[in-house]
């Protein structure tokens, strides 16, 4: 029933999707930067893209995906952002999707992938502990085989969209005496497991989107172990597509400066020269590193991309967000000092979630002193001690 | 390399340009230049004709190779690397564009005699300071006389021929003229680069039709487009001194051993090695940008002017951090990484600085036409 997408050429693809988004899209969810879709938002949304045929551009399809092209990718998410999309999560699609159809049992596979698909299960990811940020590996949250159950214990922490999921995949340690990343093992489980509490945590931009979760003997079925016991740490690392370059692209960076440029216009400083050098340098920014990440990206098409390249743009991408953010409150006055949505000169703004929803991603997917110390070691050689 | 690619021409030009400078370019032969006074060295000059360097943006009637920009711009990156103070963006670039679009006698002289290496050739367009492009002209051609005064020009040499930017009525007009001719004239100043650079006045000068090279919308198009191509190369020779200086940078912060440690193993030196290398990576990105929006016509490019900025930029944060990392060392004469350094100083502010093209980027951002 479905067109296959690949056969179509780049535009006609581009049109295509361009023109579903026009006829479908909530225009109450056209808030890029600060709206990210949570809870019956998300089910509603993967189950349009579901049933249109526009689901997991980066799934194969004989996984129900789309099995886009690298460079058809690229547009479905350029369009997306174009059009002033909300952001959504979708870490069932995006992250543990590529995992379970790479190390997935076709048991796993079949009980897992359609819900994912039809936008009914939202899965949130267990990774990081309150001990365990960026030296992710030396995690502590045990599991101990038990008969047909693993016996967890411990805490996950900084669990996003962890009240809107119905099911988590995590990392477990099942061997102490092995080296940090030797002794971890990958689990799925459901949220409603006797034994798993949830905590909600509020963040700066006032959002309660993650939570800490307790594990207090909760025991996981054996089966719902993903790939070979103490692998976990090689499954972890598994990214599809688009993925890989999403943390470098300059779409927050691209929406903010819209903002910047409004406002700029809306408060009539564009002939304030000191703004003006400022603005002038974001610009440029903005514009450099665009022309980074479509280089790259043509790169992965290629298959060439150096991991240097990607976590270096994860770098520039998060700090030129910052600084934008950071600008517009700065020619705000003293409108950056208003916590709700206010108006600035005429233009409804958000200036306080833009300027805290820029703090996070310099810490999270490695914290950007870490991806300086990876690009580091490649670079310049390992440090000796 | 990593996202950088070649195709088979750039490959096996940059591997003969590697050759070749490897051999006669680098530091000795900067300090050799810079010793002997001249701005650049005929015979080095001559060899890189020999190679078919100087003729490769001139047509093959000219005895150029007509193989076009983006190959240039390899050429440019591996000249950057060893810093070449040779006038390959002043003549091969800024002045070959220039002839490549024009007809008549003269120009196909001039052409031949670029191709051949026999002589340079600078364009004299600038009038003003920090001016971008092609502003407005106070340098009249008026009744087959040439009256006006032009700043900043280029790769000055004993021997170079002079193309000179006029207003002839409401256009403008390029004219060759003889730097001996009397009535021009002429003071030069040492550039940090090794490079000699004129300022000159033309007092009534006689200029044949026969001299005037190119006129009318011709001239002008052909000027924005050499200054767009000059800029460009500019960009890729900044982008491969500073290639250079990090590699140079990076091999002397893991010999040098203070504390019982390398050096390079120091977290706040490795951080900072780390963003001067992703510096290098959207400079080159972003001049390849540029190359694109050329390539399709376009003279006036946002990105052209963010690429500018960013290889300026970079190059001299990048001889800064060069001469801190080497300590006191890298404050002497004799250290190499202050050749980049003051070659960046040159290349950075030559053809309109970082500062000035990011306004320049700002102001086609603000242009209606290109909002979205």
């Amino acid at each position: 029933m479905m067109q296959d997408l690949n056969l179509l050429s780049d535009d006609a693809f581009r049109a295509s999707w361009r023109s579903w988004l026009e006829t479908h899209y909530p225009s109450e969810w056209r808030r890029p930067i600060t709206l990210r879709l949570r809870g019956e938002q998300e089910h509603r949304w993967l189950g349009m893209l579901f049933q249109h045929g526009w689901r997991a551009p980066a799934w194969p399809k004989q996984h129900g995906g789309l099995g886009l092209s690298f460079a058809k990718q690229l547009i479905y998410h350029q369009e997306l952002e174009q059009y002033g999309a909300a952001r959504f999560l979708d870490s069932g699609g995006v992250l543990l999707g590529p995992i379970l159809i790479k190390y997935g049992t076709p048991a796993q596979q079949a009980t897992y992938l359609p819900p994912i698909l039809r936008g009914e299960e939202i899965w949130c990811q267990g990774y990081s502990e309150p001990g365990s940020g960026s030296d992710l590996a030396s995690l502590r949250t045990t599991a101990i085989l038990d008969g047909d159950h693993f016996v967890v214990n411990g805490s996950k922490i900084w669990t996003t969209m962890v009240k809107e999921s119905s099911r988590m995949f995590l990392l477990v340690r099942t061997n102490k005496e092995a080296k940090k990343q030797a002794g971890i093992s990958f689990l799925v489980m459901d949220m409603d497991t006797p034994g798993v509490t949830v905590r909600p945590i509020v963040n700066l931009a006032g959002e309660d989107e993650f939570g800490q979760v307790f594990f207090d003997n909760a025991r996981i079925p054996r089966e719902n172990l993903i790939h070979e016991l103490n692998a976990g740490w090689t499954v972890a690392k598994t990214l599809l597509g688009t993925e890989r370059i999403t943390n470098g692209a300059p779409t927050l960076s691209r929406q903010s400066f819209e903002i910047l440029e409004a406002l700029t216009a809306a408060l009539d400083l564009a002939d304030d020269t000191g703004i003006a050098d400022r603005r002038a340098a974001l610009l440029c920014d903005l514009h450099d590193l665009t022309a980074l990440h479509a280089q790259v990206s043509d790169a992965v098409v290629r298959g060439e991309a150096e991991d240097t390249a990607l976590g270096l743009m994860k770098v520039l991408a998060s700090e030129l967000f910052q600084r934008i953010s950071e600008e517009i409150l700065r020619i705000a006055q003293e409108d950056a000092g208003a916590v709700a949505p206010t108006d600035v000169g005429g233009v409804d703004a958000d200036l306080h979630k833009i300027f805290m929803i820029a703090r996070p991603p310099s810490i999270y997917a490695g914290a950007n002193e870490v991806q300086r110390n990876i690009v580091a070691r490649i670079v310049l050689g390992s440090a000796s001690r | 390399m990593g996202w950088r690619v070649d195709n088979d021409l750039q490959q096996m030009l940059r591997e003969s340009a590697k050759a070749h400078l490897s051999a006669n370019g680098g530091p000795a032969h900067f300090r050799a230049v810079r010793a002997h006074g001249h701005g650049f060295d005929a015979a080095a000059w001559k060899a890189m004709a020999e190679l078919g360097w100087t003729g490769i943006l001139l047509t093959e009637a000219q005895g150029g190779s007509e193989l076009g920009l983006e190959p240039a711009l390899t050429l440019a990156e591996e000249l950057g690397q060893a810093l070449s103070p040779e006038p390959f963006v002043a003549s091969a670039v800024i002045a070959a564009t220039l002839l490549a679009a024009a007809q008549g006698g003269a120009a196909q002289a001039l052409a031949r005699a670029l191709a051949a290496g026999e002589t340079s050739i600078t364009v004299a367009w600038q009038e003003a300071r920090g001016s971008i492009g092609l502003g407005p002209l106070e340098t009249v051609l008026h009744q087959g006389r040439l009256n006006g005064r032009k700043l900043f020009v280029p790769a000055w040499h004993d021997s170079t021929a002079l193309l000179v930017a006029a207003r002839e009525g409401d256009d403008i007009a390029i004219v060759s003229i003889d730097p001996a001719t009397p009535g021009m004239v002429l003071e030069t100043r040492v550039m940090t680069d090794g490079s000699h650079e004129a300022s000159l006045v033309f007092n009534a000068i006689a200029v044949a039709d026969t001299a005037i090279i190119l006129r009318g919308r011709e001239a002008r198009a052909a000027l924005e487009r050499a200054l767009a191509n000059g800029t460009l190369a500019l960009c890729a020779k900044l982008d491969g001194l500073t290639t250079r200086l990090w590699h140079m940078t990076a091999d002397y912060l893991r010999q040098r051993v203070q504390f019982d440690q390398p050096i390079a193993d120091f977290q706040a030196v490795r951080h900072r090695m780390v963003d001067l290398y992703s510096g290098i990576e959207l400079a080159a990105a972003s001049w390849r940008a540029g190359l694109k929006d050329i390539e399709a016509g376009q003279s006036a490019s946002l990105a052209l002017h963010a690429a500018k900025a960013r290889c300026s930029d970079v190059a001299l944060e990048m001889g800064r951090w060069a001469i801190q990392y080497h300590g006191a060392f890298g404050y002497t004469e004799e250290a190499d990484v202050g050749l980049y350094l003051n070659s960046a100083l040159r290349w950075a502010s030559w053809l309109g600085n970082a500062a000035a093209h990011r306004r320049a980027a700002l102001h086609i951002h603000g242009q209606p036409e290109h909002q979205a």
